[in-house]
């Protein structure tokens, strides 16, 4: 039963969220352009979609074991530990935003690549700053619906938001970059 | 109240930055690839594939490994059979998803035309061979940081995902330039 739970949640969505991904890697080659155009952007995709995986899967995460100790369910979902979850992952995107862009920066001119450091921390603090925002409302919406359905939300929320995250990142990163790029 | 935004932080400011530090590597390899990547699109599309699912297959264990360690019903024991059969599963339920992407990735670029430069099989191959090595490195990592975290005392859900997708992404890239080296691309 165990096993078999396993395979019918996880591999319908793992192929769903991989089909996510297709369209992340579209986008990717759809910006090939802008990538040879601002030199530094290819070096910050990987570290900005992993950002935004990382704190958007840690807290569907960590709700899905606030649902396992019982701190929140379908009836009582909004409550001071989500907001106090919600709060964290919004801060922690801001700081590690302009990390990014700082460490992009300075990396790049080890490899003799000298990009535009104020453009370069601009697109990505829009871009992830952005990206947090929509991934944390939207981690909440899944959140929701999970518990609706009375699924696992270990098997769900972690690969959902992956996905989404890509597409949403790498669609943000796109816009801003095109916006950050019009401008610097 | 067990949940608190400074502790959030403080447990995972130091992790992030170490992501983010191996990540900024990994971006450093795209680039040094770049040329190669925007000359065949299906490379560029693929990454994030290749990416995203073996995160995924991290994160799922180690959201499962976290769970169970919590309620009980997974020993802190290197022989627990629980923990054995995720580790089976998750291998083969990510062997299949890499398959079947691969599939949809050859016919989509096929019909956008979208440049080929390998044949069918090689191309599904190049991708489950990537993805063999990268779920069993995964597999490992994310065992060992949601059982030691959890010894430690501290939250597995704040550290295993972190840690399996950014060793995901750097090797995911390293093992995949690495094959199609291999397959002489």
């Amino acid at each position: 039963m165990y096993a078999k739970e396993m395979w019918i949640q996880s591999l319908p969505l793992l192929v769903v969220c991989g089909i996510g991904a297709i369209l992340a890697g579209n986008t990717l080659s759809a910006m090939a352009d802008i990538l040879e155009e601002i030199p530094g952007l290819i070096v910050i995709i990987p570290a900005v979609i992993a950002m935004r995986g990382n704190i958007s899967t840690a807290l569907g995460s960590r709700l899905g074991s606030a649902y396992h100790l019982g701190i929140i369910n379908k009836d009582n979902l909004w409550n001071e530990d989500l907001k106090q979850n919600m709060k964290g992952s919004l801060l922690l995107s801001l700081i590690m935003s302009f990390l990014i862009g700082i460490l992009a920066y300075i990396s790049s001119l080890f490899f003799n690549v000298s990009p535009n450091p104020l453009q370069l921390i601009c697109i990505v603090v829009i871009a992830g700053v952005l990206s947090g925002l929509i991934l944390i409302a939207l981690t909440v919406a899944i959140i929701y619906l999970v518990f609706k359905r009375g699924y696992d939300p270990d098997n769900v929320t972690g690969p959902a938001l992956a996905t989404f995250g890509d597409i949403i990142t790498m669609l943000c990163l796109f816009g801003s970059a095109v916006f950050v790029g019009g401008i610097l | 109240m067990i949940y608190s935004w400074k502790k959030i932080l403080k447990n995972s400011f130091p992790i992030l930055t170490l992501a983010v530090l191996v990540e900024i590597f990994a971006g450093q390899l795209l680039q040094f690839h770049q040329e190669k990547l925007i000359l065949f699109p299906i490379f560029l599309i693929t990454i994030p594939v290749i990416n995203s699912v073996g995160g995924n297959i991290g994160s799922i264990l180690g959201a499962r490994l976290a769970s169970g360690l919590h309620v009980g019903h997974i020993e802190l024991d290197i022989k627990d059979k629980n923990m054995h059969k995720n580790f089976l599963h998750s291998l083969l339920i990510g062997l299949c998803t890499y398959a079947i992407l691969a599939i949809l990735i050859y016919y989509l670029s096929y019909f956008r035309n979208i440049q080929m430069i390998v044949g069918f099989m090689e191309f599904v191959s190049i991708i489950v061979g990537t993805g063999l090595l990268l779920i069993l490195l995964i597999s490992f990592i994310s065992i060992t940081t949601a059982f030691w975290s959890f010894k430690k005392g501290k939250d597995p859900d704040d550290f295993v995902a972190p840690v399996v997708t950014t060793v995901g992404d750097t090797f995911g890239i390293i093992f995949f330039f690495m094959i199609l080296g291999v397959v002489g691309l």
